[in-house]
């Protein structure tokens, strides 16, 4: 199978996410305004589409891996589904003991996705360091914190989108809460990768 | 586990890459097996030794453990 390239997944990945926030954007809120049932469901629903998307190419980029890479996938995909699973388990206890509301248990789901994600991210990079290897190759591709900055850019002028034309509610608490998450990263690599350079000078 | 794949390659005058794209894997995965971070499974290990025309016990010695 060939090998999918950097580029070419950071491209689709990039694609996928501006889709989603302009669906987050644009169609998710018609979802609190509608009154039907069907079609309440199908706008609430609009957003997963472009994360099945992400899903699968996520899939097919570990399908044409090799088997070191693929080794450090599984590590990440095993830490991150213990992460979630814990912290559902936890929220599913408070939630049923009735300390939590309805609408925080629904923040709460929204939040397990990204929290996936990012706990993926570093117990694969964690992985991939143990091997003496780069989760990803800065030479084929652009700067990892590039493109964490490049997110929480887009995730803050989404929601600042969102708070502008009044509509203050879980989606743009929730992309608030992205933007900051994703700064706070690409902060943390721009600083480590200054320190690795400094240390390489040296 | 010790290997001679980065003397073998450097024999041939290949660069970590030129290798990688003979084996289908990452640079990355090259480098890591050159170092001794990490030991191939037997399919890629045989792959090795055939690309290299050598035999498989040759190529990847034991180490102490």
């Amino acid at each position: 199978m060939v090998r999918l390239a950097h580029r070419t997944y950071d491209r689709r990945i990039m694609i996928a996410m501006t889709i989603y926030i302009i669906v987050l954007v644009c169609v998710w809120p018609l979802a609190k305004a509608a009154s039907e049932p069907l079609p309440k469901i199908g706008y609430a629903l609009t957003p997963v589409l472009p994360l099945f998307y992400v899903i699968w190419i996520m899939a097919q980029k570990i399908l044409r891996s090799d088997e070191l890479e693929q080794r450090t996938h599984l590590i990440g995909l095993g830490v991150a589904a213990a992460v979630v699973s814990i912290l559902s388990i936890v929220s599913a206890f408070i939630a049923a003991a009735g300390a939590m509301t309805i609408e925080s248990t629904s923040v709460v789901l929204m939040w397990i996705f990204p929290l996936m994600m990012l706990s993926y991210g570093a117990a694969r990079s964690y992985a991939a360091r143990h091997y003496g290897v780069s989760a990803c190759d800065e030479g084929e591709r652009l700067p990892q914190y590039i493109r964490f900055i490049w997110a929480a850019a887009l995730f803050a002028a989404a929601a600042a989108y969102l708070y502008l034309r009044g509509h203050r509610g879980d989606a743009a608490d929730f992309l608030f809460g992205m933007s900051f998450a994703l700064a706070v990263g690409g902060s943390y690599l721009a600083w480590r990768r200054w320190r690795q350079r400094r240390a390489n000078v040296e | 586990m010790n290997n001679h794949v980065r003397h073998l390659r450097e024999q041939r005058g290949w660069s970590q890459g030129d290798l990688a794209e003979h084996l289908d894997v990452s640079r990355q995965t090259v480098n890591a097996i050159e170092t001794s971070k990490y030991d191939p499974s037997l399919p890629l290990a045989f792959k090795i030794a055939r690309l290299f025309r050598q035999p498989i016990e040759s190529i990847f010695v034991p180490g102490k453990d």
